[in-house]
């Protein structure tokens, strides 16, 4: 059986007599040049687009590490700050003048415990 | 339909027709975007490959930036009782700068300025006036609140900088054994200079693409960012109350005497850490701009050498013990005065005239006659005259096992090593130069060196480099504790220090009974010493004839001494001797303190 009996075959119940059945190739179907372009175009756009993606995202991730850092710094600041009240608090001079210190006496030791 | 054809031929061959001119021009247009497009081309390929280095170039000049993160200084802690506490940490402080050329109205800019910070608004008004300079600064050490406050009026031209300062919560407690750290972040004098390496730490640096504001992108290859490596904590020896309170004990001293300036130090014999080192007059680290006498910076305790005068016998006497020339119950005729090289050598207080002395005598009476016969000792035993043998031996143990003549390399900036005469037999005078060393004149010393000695003879022998550094902590928390490092394991034999202990207690006895009251101390302490009283060279030649030094070097302790304490003196205005008016009294209040305070373990039998 030819191929075209068979279409015949196949297409006789939509054609009726002395009509011209549809002429079918054989031949491959192939993408013309302007497709195969504009699948390329496609494509690289694509890909821009995930490279664009990635580095957007990199450098997202740049401004919140340096957001974190500069947290950091604050916060080191802060610290530095307090330790430095901390330390003025306890110093020397001003356990010195504090009013426990002003009620403290002399003490001399008479002697110890000897065992 | 024809008339139409005919019409259409006809129009085709007009040359007006619309349509030849439409593609006429729609021909032009594409001409002039291909010349466009090529004149791009031609442009691009210019820039970007003619011109490729150079373009490149002032793309990474404009998005490439370069700059150092900032090191944090290590703090400087001390002892606090058990705990450690700091006494030096930084501070970030701001300063205040203008640019005159944004500032057209500099009344009403100073005006608000002084609205928040105070000051003198003339000063910032002429300050901003400057048309020479677009930056001036109008105030330093501001804090963030003020900061802040500046930035909220959002004048234009003024702008606040945040700079890491020092901060001392104890004011001016050890300002001269830490130092300062100056305007370009270098140590200057005291630990901060000698330990500056280590407190400064390393700078991180940035090397990256950045955007406008000068942040990373993260993107982009060839990024180079290093985090900085913060200096290292340095822990020191010192007790902070105990220091606190021997400056204390300088300061009363010196409006007492109203001397030239007083030094102490008390140093741990058994292990060489100092802990506690003071000077009077001193000044607060935190405004080191505004003194004016530099020599307020220098620790006087390390750099400052002079003739001990008698102190010096403490090292003389165990030196010769340590040669067998003489024994601690040894007694000899003093003649009261001795000729060398036609030089007269007395004593200060010349009492008694000629007789029979003792070893203790030298010491409790401070025969210079004596400290001199005892060189003559290690010259010829049993002989009257100094000969080269005696030079060499005295030498010996002042340079390389008292290590007189020396930086001791304690971690100080600007450490002297004082001065050892050589022992030149060709000079005529030698005799007479090492006869005086030996009583301490002709001979220059730190009070630190003399510590360091004299530690090296009360603990049986051994020399411990002085330090005031307990611990090095790095940024990651890791410590280094500092051991003890021996330089010389035998300066003198153990017996020696054993021997010279009774008899400096014997000196402290000697002066309680002479009606120094201050010199008593609980039976249950050992405190021993020696006074010195020493002549002041007049850099015009010979000594001055009323100006003397007054040193003391002691120890207090238990059942062992367990502090040396060394006091210099300089030119005390007292009634008596310096030594024994000038020093000694400093050196009895800071014993006592150390009892009293419970630093010193008492005997345990």
């Amino acid at each position: 059986m030819t191929y075209s009996n068979t279409l015949s075959v196949s297409r006789g119940y939509y054609a009726g007599r002395n009509q011209n059945v549809v002429r079918f190739s054989a031949k491959e179907h192939t993408l013309g040049p302007i497709s195969n372009t504009i699948i390329l175009v496609v494509l690289i756009c694509l890909l821009g687009l995930l490279y664009l993606t990635q580095v957007t995202k990199t450098n997202a991730y740049g401004y919140q590490i340096n957001n974190l850092q500069q947290e950091q710094a604050q916060l080191q600041t802060e610290h530095n700050n307090l330790e430095l009240t901390s330390a003025q608090l306890q110093s020397q001079g001003r356990v010195q003048s504090s009013q426990v210190a002003s009620t403290l006496v002399p003490v001399t030791p008479s002697g110890t415990v000897q065992q | 339909m024809t008339p139409k054809y005919q019409q259409s031929n006809t129009t085709e061959k007009r040359p007006d027709n619309p349509l030849f001119k439409t593609l006429s021009r729609i021909q032009l247009v594409y001409a002039i975007l291909i010349l466009i497009v090529v004149l791009f081309g031609i442009r691009l390929f210019y820039v970007q490959i003619i011109h490729y280095n150079y373009y490149k170039d002032a793309a990474l000049n404009d998005q490439l930036k370069q700059y150092q993160i900032p090191a944090s200084r290590g703090l400087i802690e001390g002892y606090d009782g058990q705990s450690v506490v700091p006494i030096v940490l930084n501070q970030e402080l701001y300063t205040l700068y203008a640019d005159p050329t944004y500032i057209s109205k500099p009344d009403n800019v100073a005006s608000q300025i002084v609205s928040v910070i105070g000051g003198s608004a003339s000063y910032y008004s002429q300050q901003m006036r400057a048309t020479n300079t677009r930056y001036v600064v109008l105030a330093t050490k501001l804090s963030a609140d003020q900061s802040q406050k500046l930035l909220d009026l959002k004048i234009p031209g003024i702008g606040t900088q945040s700079q890491d300062y020092r901060a001392y919560p104890d004011g001016s407690l050890a300002a001269q054994v830490l130092g300062f750290v100056n305007a370009n972040n270098q140590g200057q004098y005291g630990l901060e200079q000698a330990m500056n390496k280590d407190l400064s730490g390393k700078p991180g640096q940035v090397k990256a693409v950045t955007d406008v504001n000068g942040i990373p992108l993260a993107a982009t290859k060839g990024n180079i960012e290093t985090q900085p490596v913060n200096g290292d904590n340095i822990v020191t020896t010192i007790n902070l109350p105990m220091q606190a309170q021997v400056e204390q004990i300088l300061s009363n001293e010196y409006q007492k005497t109203k001397s030239q300036g007083l030094s102490a130090i008390v140093m741990n014999p058994n292990n060489g850490q100092i802990v506690a080192m003071a000077n009077y007059p001193t000044y607060d680290p935190s405004n080191y701009q505004s003194v004016s006498n530099p020599i307020l910076f220098e620790n006087a305790a390390i750099d400052n050498a002079i003739e001990p005068g008698s102190t010096m016998k403490t090292l003389t006497t165990p030196a010769a013990l340590d040669t067998g020339v003489i024994q601690p119950d040894t007694s000899f005729y003093d003649p009261a005065h001795w000729v060398i090289d036609g030089f007269n050598i007395t004593d200060i207080e010349q009492d008694g005239g000629p007789r029979i002395q003792t070893i203790a005598n030298i010491l409790a009476l401070s025969l210079n006659t004596g400290a001199t016969w005892m060189l003559m000792q290690m010259s010829q035993p049993g002989g009257t005259q100094i000969n080269q043998h005696g030079i060499d031996t005295w030498y010996n143990y002042m340079v390389n096992h008292f290590r007189l003549g020396q930086t001791t390399g304690i971690e100080q900036g600007y450490e002297s090593a004082g001065f050892v005469p050589q022992p030149d037999m060709t000079n005529p005078s030698i005799d007479l130069t090492y006869a005086n060393t030996a009583f301490g004149q002709g001979v220059q010393v730190t009070a630190l060196q003399m510590a360091a000695a004299f530690s090296s003879i009360i603990n049986g022998g051994t020399y411990y480099q002085p330090t005031l550094i307990s611990q090095v902590v790095d940024s990651n928390g890791n410590a280094t504790v500092n051991q003890p490092k021996v330089l010389e394991q035998h300066t003198v034999k153990s017996t020696v220090g054993a021997e010279m202990i009774p008899l400096l207690e014997n000196v402290v006895t000697t002066y309680l009974n002479e009606g120094f009251s201050f010199m008593s101390f609980p039976s249950d302490y050992m405190v021993g010493g020696k006074t010195g009283t020493a002549q002041i060279a007049n850099p015009s030649g010979g000594y001055y004839t009323d100006k003397y030094n007054g040193t003391y070097v002691g120890f207090v302790g238990g059942n062992q001494p367990q502090y040396v304490i060394v006091v210099f003196n300089i030119d005390p205005n007292v009634p008596g001797y310096a030594g024994a008016y000038g020093g000694q009294p400093v050196f009895a209040d800071i014993a006592h303190m150390l009892i009293n305070d419970s630093f010193v373990s008492p005997k345990t039998n």
